[in-house]
């Protein structure tokens, strides 16, 4: 087989395996775990958007993700917006809240942007849990909002089984892939890069840089509202702590930098390695040693920041390249 | 109105011990531009350290300073050497040290959840120390004595390390670094060093902040989070490397927290915190007393 058709070939075989994966894995427990990868995934792939290819460091995702989780969940337990719909709004809302936050704090230095998207996010979190109702819609502050289980079916996107919900999410982050490899290769992606690199000089050239932050925060904040919906449709519940988590954000950022900022495929592999590690550490060592996967994702992150500071993506691309040219018996073309 | 006095008192007080602990973080950030995302666990640690040498010793709470705040500035001269400066060193032709910052963030979560491990999540606090629940009358009003404490130690800290950067060499040979990291190392200043004495310096503040805290707050693993995000929010206040703006900062904060809950719902202070603090990062970002250059 030549070189080409293997390397057209493979990702087909790898999407082939994770389509029929809800086959082979009849536990509920594994499926789980694996549709929260994709979710982080799919988290850290908007996130990389912003924090990946324009070079600034947001740590506040998680206000958008929140939104996007109360939006959808407000207008279908109050209105009976179907929460499909409902995520749209819910994107919508947060892109506008993205280009708000974006317009000022794109001007400031690193340091000033992670603070002050770190206070956006808190400060959401803090009126959230403050507010009872908000004009006709309910928050229920501190509590929270239950779905009842009620009506499943795909038009509800509520499942009495994870399946559908693995399916979903696959989807999505297909979907985002797609998606931020082809703004890489597209005009935004060289906007952005440039104006992450060297602002001074891509604004020399007459990029307007601080637009391509904003068209990019936009769009990041839009998709990383869609997660919202599909986490408070998959837990069922959602609260001010768990919608607008600082961890949430964080830990964003901690798969992006593990597997590669800036590059595709490096939320999924930080992804594929954090997201089982914390939940494996959790199950076995959840009662006697608390805490010890937060150890864990320290430990990680400052071994991969010291050995490979591009992160895991580099060595790992490598080495398909590599297995690539042994199976096809050929060089790749230099 | 009395009571309003004495919450302002109390606050300022109490205030003056967050600018404390903030004090270490914003000279960190002077240095090496990163913001210290571990220093709420450093000032957890600092009290743990405080709380074992006064429990095993029986000694005064404040002579746990001789021990503190030398263990602390040992502890953070080797956590820069070992863990952030190669870090740093393979990010050093970038701009926006965003790695460093990041892995500041891994070393928080080490730092907390090992405490967690070792000691567990129970509060731990000083029950038969003189200075606890300890009060000072002035007229009807109640004035809280170890925080009147942390006000001297935070006030005289302060001062002692304006001194130390504008008055000995080595606080000469920090501020160059500061400004202007490559034009230092060319007058011999070796950077790196530097960097791990104003981790270590930072660090100790967080023990003086510590020993302060030890006699009337309790001490648990978590305890560091609640200081975190205040001590960002101050040192922006005060403006980001601006040693007198980090007392000036935690002051106004102190207020905020002790006089806004008379006119309102406790819960909603946070609120009105990191209001302020977006309208001063907006409004003029290099701070209260922030110089205004690069960043």
């Amino acid at each position: 087989m030549t070189r080409n058709t293997l390397q057209r070939l493979l990702p087909l075989a790898l999407l082939a395996t994770v389509l029929c994966l809800p086959l082979a894995v009849r536990s509920a427990t594994y499926l789980h775990i694996m549709i929260l990868v994709y979710l982080y995934a799919y988290l850290t792939t908007s996130w990389n958007l912003v924090g990946g290819f324009a070079g600034v460091l947001p740590l506040g995702h998680a206000a958008f993700f929140g939104i996007g989780a109360y939006t959808s969940t407000i207008l279908s337990l109050q209105y009976g917006i179907s929460p499909w719909l409902g995520m749209l709004v819910g994107g919508v809302i947060a892109a506008a809240v993205g280009v708000l936050i974006g317009l000022p704090t794109f001007k400031m230095r690193g340091a000033y942007f992670a603070l002050a998207t770190i206070a956006f996010a808190e400060g959401f979190r803090v009126m959230v849990e403050n507010i009872d109702k908000l004009g006709p819609f309910a928050l229920n502050g501190p509590r929270g909002l239950q779905i009842p289980p009620l009506n499943f079916g795909l038009a509800e996107m509520m499942f009495s089984g994870k399946e559908p919900y693995y399916y979903i999410i696959l989807i999505m982050l297909v979907a985002v892939l797609l998606l931020t490899s082809f703004i890489s290769r597209s005009k935004l992606g060289y906007y952005l890069n440039a104006g992450g690199e060297e602002p001074e000089a891509a604004m020399a050239l007459g990029i307007n840089v601080a637009r391509a932050k904003v068209i990019a925060m936009a769009m990041s904040s839009f998709l990383t509202a869609l997660a919202g919906t599909f986490y408070a449709q998959l837990n069922l519940y959602i609260h001010p702590k768990s919608a607008f988590s600082l961890d949430l954000s964080f830990e964003i950022a901690f798969i992006a930098l593990i597997g590669g900022r800036g590059s595709i495929v490096g939320p999924v592999l930080g992804a594929l390695l954090l997201r089982p590690v914390s939940d494996f550490s959790r199950i076995y060592f959840g009662d006697t040693l608390p805490g010890m996967h937060l150890i864990i994702f320290g430990v990680i992150l400052i071994l991969v920041m010291t050995f490979q500071p591009r992160g895991l993506q580099e060595p790992l691309t490598r080495l398909y390249e590599r297995l690539l040219d042994r199976l096809s018996g050929e060089r790749r073309a230099a | 109105m009395l009571y309003i006095i004495e919450d302002a008192i109390n606050g300022i007080l109490m205030g003056s011990i967050y600018g404390l602990a903030a004090l270490g973080l914003t000279l960190i950030f002077g240095v090496l531009k990163v913001i210290n995302f571990a220093h709420g666990s450093l000032l957890m640690v600092s009290m743990y350290v405080a709380y074992w040498a006064v429990t095993l010793t029986g000694l005064h709470p404040y002579i746990a300073l001789v021990l503190v705040v030398p263990v602390m500035f040992i502890f953070g001269y080797l956590l820069q050497d070992i863990v952030i400066k190669p870090i740093f060193k393979a990010e050093k032709n970038v701009r926006e040290p965003i790695t460093v910052i990041i892995v500041t963030t891994g070393v928080w979560y080490i730092l907390d959840n090992l405490t967690l491990l070792i000691f567990g999540p129970q509060y731990r606090n000083l029950e038969a120390n003189p200075l606890r629940g300890k009060m000072l009358e002035l007229g009807e009003m109640l004035i809280s004595v170890p925080k009147l404490w942390g006000f001297g130690a935070a006030v005289l800290t302060t001062l002692a390390i304006h001194l130390f950067l504008q008055r000995t060499a080595t606080g000469r040979a920090i501020r160059a670094t500061s400004l202007d990291r490559e034009a230092a190392s060319l007058m011999g200043i070796n950077a790196y060093k530097i960097y791990n004495l104003a981790f270590g310096i930072g660090t100790a503040i967080a023990g003086v902040a510590a020993v302060a805290l030890v006699p009337f707050y309790n001490v648990f693993p978590t305890v560091g989070v609640l200081f975190d995000i205040k001590c960002f929010i101050i040192v922006v206040l005060g403006g980001l490397g601006s040693i007198g703006g980090a007392l000036l900062g935690g002051i106004i904060i102190g207020l905020i927290e002790s006089v806004a809950p008379q006119f309102m719902a406790a819960t909603w202070t946070e609120a009105i915190v990191y209001g302020l603090f977006l309208l001063v990062l907006f409004v003029k970002p290099s701070g209260i007393f922030g110089v205004k250059h690069d960043w």
